[in-house]
């Protein structure tokens, strides 16, 4: 799902942009921790390569892959995971031509911001809680992997909505989107939740150690995450109100023609 | 999965062409592809025929900086279906040209902004793009994240690639990995990449890493490098300017 430059508004790009800037620096600052930089670089890279390898999804015939961003802040935690899963899609973006440079903001959001600050400390992680366990991993990657997706994918229905480039009904588009998404995202989950278990067999130091550290939990209150949701939808609606103050000169006379042809 | 490894390769190679475009300095060619983008995308819903100038002055910059058209057209076909499924409904929801119109405007800003990001990386190695991220202030530790991740997607997609092989063959060549298998397959690869990280860290160490080390043979901005933003800009803003 990732979001194209084709499809928003400068407004809409330049200011997820600058959302998804904002959680990158801050990140950047709460996982100082230099021993962890190649980490954070192998797990991205890992996330690369986990993109490519197709799971047979049973009784379809067809396959798909997952995209890993709960996996990857369930290995290394939230903030690292948020640096690892932005300098993928960047990659991406610069060398596969997905998305565009100045959706990268918008991708970043929600293929980042969503499932590594704000999905994994909100459900993974209250889930598992202290003693882990197969089960409570099993349950907490697949409900952390769907709300993921389920909010990601909300976030395109918004921007491409906000936007107003592709005429998508908004109701129509958002129903499609999300149950799509509900479907990938419970077999994401069943991945998710078998990488992590298995991970969790053979070295559960891993998992202890990430979830005893840097708990995004205690910086990301509930106001925390209201603020930053009414400071997104404000900054986008306004934005694009002024911007489509100005119509311009060639969409300014279709209507106008439009019109006169209709008269 | 081998296909990638060559597609990666295959850009990091033209970026170490040396043409006029291949000199100048990498925060100058990446502000004029920012700049380009938001006035591509700055356009109307129907202003087809008012982006066709920018294809000219992108394909101009290409045969400048003589980086293979086909090459990157490949990449955007590959990147295209969403903008597709979305640029549809216009057609199916709006009155009869101008969804056609509006249809083909966003099949057109897809190619203006794809191409325009790919002929960036084309132009410039991915070590100079990541010095001027850090020339303009974004966190040192991201941008060694950003470099990290760029230089071992090759390794680990090697690694993947070689389980896969291992997998299918004693699969009976079937496509795709089970998905009672995923775990086991990708928590091998996933435990695999951890301890190389562990070992990259301490061959790094030994060989005397700093974070956040100021980059060496720094390239000011040049009175050409002006020259080429300025010009850009010029041009960006005069065919946008025509319409308002």
């Amino acid at each position: 799902m990732h979001m194209s430059d084709a499809l928003i508004s400068p407004a809409v790009g330049i200011t997820m942009c600058a959302v998804s800037a904002a959680a990158i620096a801050y990140s950047a600052k709460k996982s100082v921790n230099e021993k962890k930089i190649p980490m954070m670089g192998v797990m991205g890279a890992f996330v690369f390569a986990a993109q490519m390898i197709d799971v047979a999804i049973p009784g379809t015939g067809s396959s798909g892959h997952i995209t890993g961003g709960i996996l990857l802040a369930a290995m290394i935690g939230a903030f690292p995971a948020l640096l690892s899963m932005s300098a993928v899609l960047i990659i991406q973006c610069l060398f596969f031509g997905d998305g565009g440079l100045l959706a990268l903001g918008c991708n970043i959001f929600n293929l980042g911001v969503v499932p590594c600050l704000i999905v994994y400390p909100l459900v993974f992680e209250p889930i598992v809680n202290k003693d882990v366990n197969p089960g409570k991993i099993t349950l907490a990657s697949i409900f952390a992997v769907v709300a993921g997706l389920q909010l990601g994918a909300f976030g395109v229905v918004l921007q491409t909505h906000i936007s107003g480039v592709a005429e998508l009904p908004f109701s129509a588009f958002a129903a499609l989107m999300q149950s799509i998404h509900l479907i990938i995202g419970i077999a994401e989950g069943i991945v998710t939740a078998a990488i992590l278990c298995f991970v969790y067999k053979m070295r559960p130091e891993i998992m202890e150690f990430a979830l005893d550290r840097d708990t995004a939990k205690s910086y990301l209150s509930k106001g925390v995450i209201a603020a930053f949701t009414v400071s997104v939808l404000l900054g986008g609606f306004v934005l694009s109100q002024f911007s489509s103050e100005n119509p311009d000169g060639l969409e300014w006379s279709i209507e106008n023609a439009s019109e006169s042809i209709e008269k | 999965m081998i296909n990638k490894i060559q597609e990666l390769n295959a850009l990091e190679q033209l970026s170490g062409g040396d043409t006029y475009a291949h000199r100048l300095n990498p925060a100058a060619k990446l502000l004029a592809t920012a700049v380009f983008i938001i006035t591509v995308i700055s356009f109307g819903r129907h202003a087809l025929m008012l982006l066709v100038p920018y294809v000219f002055f992108l394909t101009l910059l290409m045969i400048l900086s003589e980086t293979p058209h086909l090459i990157l057209l490949k990449r955007f076909l590959v990147a295209l279906p969403f903008c597709f499924f979305a640029g549809i409904s216009n057609v199916i929801f709006e009155p009869a040209p101008y969804g056609l119109i509006s249809f083909f405007t966003i099949l057109l800003r897809a190619y203006l902004c794809v191409m325009a990001a790919l002929l960036l990386v084309s132009v410039t190695p991915f070590c100079e793009i990541a010095n001027s991220m850090r020339r303009l202030r974004v966190p040192g530790v991201f941008v060694a994240v950003l470099e990290m991740t760029y230089r071992y997607i090759s390794v680990l997609l090697g690694e993947a690639y070689s389980m896969y092989i291992a997998y299918s063959l004693r699969n009976a060549g079937k496509k795709g990995i089970r998905m009672r298998d995923m775990g086991s397959f990708a928590g091998q690869l996933l435990l695999r990449s951890f301890d190389r990280a562990e070992r990259v860290y301490n061959a790094m160490k030994c060989r005397g890493y700093v974070l956040n080390a100021i980059p060496q043979n720094r390239q000011n901005f040049a009175s050409k490098d002006f020259i080429f933003l300025i010009l850009v800009c010029i041009f960006c803003l005069a065919f946008r300017l025509m319409v308002i």
